[in-house]
């Protein structure tokens, strides 16, 4: 499933999507920006609830299909527009991590 | 990082990238609070390349576009309720007085405040690594402090190289025995 019908289909809003058919293969869940960037893999969805602008700099080194913020954390302007710049796509969910690793599980087992 | 002795781990060794003969760890820890500070006179930067480096985006790096080990450190002290600092003087401008101080204090009781760990490796890992140059370590605590400088030990061992074995060994159980000893 793309990025972009996995934020059609279960509602979530986009705050930057310069590629919108990047494929979801898989997803990662974590706060600790050290950690996941040692352990996350490229073309996940990582899921995480961090909004400053480090999160830019490890999906983009990671090259995850796109962060997906939980529990309605919402991005400063400028970091949304350093995501759009940097080519990383930018998920927001109301519902809380579990819930969107939920919904990934449903759609790529 | 899950500690934050691996952070000034990564601060350190960017001193002794910019060529600094000598490294200053200080970290001042209250009740409260915990202050450290990496201050090196090593080659400086540049104000226009000091205003990028807490930009992750910003590296010295030529195998990936991405750096964040001051970003890192930056982020960790402010999760914390805390404060960050960078200062820096390049030595094509400051021939004589070049170097660059970094700071962080950090609130012990906030609930994202990161331990900061096995400070003694930090000390010797950077030491066997680099024991071609100097490297002041002193920690005070409530109740009394920790402290290092390999200048001193350079003069105790006469030729004998600081990545030793027995050198380090020694460094581990000297600054191990301070801590225990407060």
């Amino acid at each position: 499933m793309t990025v972009a019908e996995f934020a059609e289909k279960y509602s979530l809003e986009v705050l930057s999507m310069p590629d919108p058919s990047r494929e979801i293969k898989g997803g990662y869940m974590g706060d600790l920006l050290s950690w996941v960037m040692g352990r996350a893999k490229a073309d996940q969805a990582w899921i995480t609830i961090m909004s400053n602008q480090n999160i830019i700099a490890v999906a983009s080194l990671i090259d995850v299909a796109c962060i997906i913020l939980a529990e309605d954390v919402r991005l400063d302007e400028s970091i949304v527009e350093n995501a759009k710049a940097k080519g990383v796509n930018v998920l927001a969910a109301k519902s809380p991590a579990f819930e969107v690793a939920c919904e990934i599980c449903h759609e790529i087992k | 990082m899950k500690e934050l002795s691996l952070n000034i781990l990564d601060i350190a060794e960017n001193s002794v990238k910019a060529k600094a003969p000598l490294t200053q760890i200080l970290i001042d820890e209250t009740e409260t609070t915990l202050t450290i500070a990496v201050v090196d006179n090593g080659c400086g930067m540049t104000p226009d390349v000091l205003e990028r480096v807490t930009d992750p985006f910003y590296t010295t790096r030529t195998t990936r576009k991405v750096g964040l080990g001051i970003p890192f450190f930056k982020m960790e002290a402010e999760m914390t309720g805390g404060s960050f600092s960078i200062e820096s003087k390049a030595e094509s401008e400051f021939p004589n007085d070049h170097g660059t101080v970094i700071k962080a204090t950090f609130h012990k009781d906030h609930i994202d405040f990161i331990p900061l760990g096995d400070v003694v490796s930090t000390v010797t890992t950077l030491i066997q690594g680099h024991p071609d140059s100097d490297f002041i370590f002193r920690h005070v605590f409530p109740g009394g402090e920790a402290s290092l400088d390999t200048r001193e030990l350079r003069n105790e061992l006469g030729g004998v190289s600081l990545a030793e074995y027995e050198v380090i060994k020694w460094i581990d159980e000297y600054l191990k025995e301070q801590y225990q000893s407060n």
